[in-house]
């Protein structure tokens, strides 16, 4: 028998999202990761309205969609998911208000961005008016 | 391209039988009823071919071929329906160029160079119906997808008169753009349709609650209040609550409650009577 190595090959996913049928896979793929690296079931439901916020933002606030990366990465009795959503996008000029509860700029609820920062570990987010966002969350197990 | 023609003509049973036991090969899970109607198909496009074959000078152009084109079309159209993969499909148009060039071989008594335009005749003809025949697949799917997709749509979301001034909607799926505005739409014409004072809208099968679906639900609930109607939503799984929770949306304009019982019972005590009150239970 061979001694389980402690950290093994990561496990991606990459939806391409341009409509709200890509919405639904990309969140779909991030549950079953989640639950396929030991995530409960809240912490995988958290992560697939993570990436359904997010997915549904590359779709409503870009002309031409973006990507969702899911990474999973497994150590000893821990295990990490990266999520990374991208775009070419118009980008944000004042991410400080698209930061806060309640702004939106297309009548939504605005909460798409800060309930997605409460809902993972780490949530960096940069964006330039005319190239593009990138947001990169983390979430932990346990 | 009168001899290629000739030859179609006087061996299409012949042609037609090698086809069918390909046919058999390439979509062995074909269903024999299926199978029936395709062989009365694959028989007309033979005819066809023949009569194009005869009639020209097999250069793709004119109605004889236009014909044949819609037979393909047709032919392609069933296979789709019959759930044949497009690779079946173009396969079995393809083969025809095996044997009727193998018929080519064996029956024609022509020079070198007339076998040759016959055969270059009748591969590009085939050709063109496998291009054909592709296109015509893919629509057919596409048409048959769109289909399901509003079967769907219509099916998901009935609106149930469950007790006097009640309805119930149960949601199952997804909720997109398109079916949230689709719900709100129904849920107010039955609320108006039966007089109901009361939705119950149960999300039990919705496998996700996020900022766009909450705002929807908003909607819903604020346009049926401005018909003197009140929602309550129940079926929100404890991993959604933790998460809208999290999510931080504003729902307490609506009345949500655990369980569809909850929800009835909650439902009721609006209504300010019993569920055995005489006058209910005569209904
Ligand atoms: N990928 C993006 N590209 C450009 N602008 C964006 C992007 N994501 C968000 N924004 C901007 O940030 C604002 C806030 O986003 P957030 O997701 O919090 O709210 P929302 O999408 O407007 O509404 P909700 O998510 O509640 O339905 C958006 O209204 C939009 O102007
Ligand atoms: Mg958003």
């Amino acid at each position: 028998m061979s001694r389980e190595p402690d950290v093994v090959q990561p496990d991606a996913v990459t939806v391409t999202v341009t409509t709200e049928i890509d919405v639904a896979e990309a969140r779909q793929e991030a549950r079953r990761l989640a639950l396929r690296h030991g995530f409960g079931t809240v912490r995988a439901h958290g992560l697939a309205t993570a990436v359904s916020e997010l997915a549904m933002n590359l779709v409503l606030h870009t002309a031409r969609g973006g990507q969702i990366r899911l990474t999973a990465q497994d150590a000893a009795e821990a295990a990490v998911i990266e999520l990374v959503a991208e775009d070419d996008g118009p980008g944000i000029p004042d991410l400080a208000r698209a930061m806060e509860d309640g702004f939106s700029t297309r009548g939504g609820l605005g909460c798409g961005l800060a309930g997605t920062r409460r809902l993972v570990d780490t949530f960096a987010i940069t964006s330039r008016v005319g190239e593009g966002t990138r947001i990169v969350c983390l979430v932990r197990r346990p | 391209m009168h001899g290629l023609g000739q030859i179609l003509l006087q061996n299409r049973s012949g042609v037609l039988d090698a086809w069918l036991a390909r046919l058999r090969d390439t979509a062995p899970g074909a269903q024999p009823a299926s199978l029936q109607l395709l062989k009365l198909e694959l028989g007309t496009l033979v005819e066809k071919l023949t009569a194009y074959f005869l009639a020209g000078d097999g250069d793709g152009a004119g109605p004889a071929f236009k014909s044949v084109e819609e037979q393909a079309a047709t032919i392609s159209a069933a296979c789709a329906r019959d759930g044949l993969t497009p690779m079946e499909t173009a396969t079995l148009i393809l083969s025809l160029k095996t044997i009727a060039g193998e018929l080519l071989d064996r029956e024609t008594s022509a020079k070198a160079t007339e076998l040759y335009r016959m055969r270059t005749a009748l591969d590009a003809g085939v050709d063109r119906l496998a291009l054909i025949t592709f296109a015509a697949f893919v629509e057919t799917r596409e048409e048959i997808i769109k289909r399901q997709g509003r079967a769907l749509l219509d099916l998901a979301t009935p609106a149930l008169p469950i007790w006097r001034h009640i309805i119930l909607m149960p949601l199952v799926g997804v909720i997109d753009t398109q079916r949230a505005r689709q719900v709100m739409e129904w849920l107010l014409e039955a609320l108006a349709r039966e007089e109901a004072h009361i939705a119950i809208l149960d999300v039990t099968g919705v496998p996700l609650i996020d900022s766009r679906v909450a705002l929807h639900l908003t909607k819903t609930v604020e346009a049926a209040r401005l018909l003197g109607s009140r929602v309550i939503v129940t079926g929100i799984s404890p991993d959604a609550a933790q998460t809208l929770v999290k999510l931080d949306v504003d729902l307490s304009s609506m009345i949500t409650r655990g369980t569809l019982r909850a929800g009835l019972a909650e439902a009721f005590r609006l209504l300010g009577r019993h569920p055995k009150d005489p006058i209910e239970t005569s209904l």
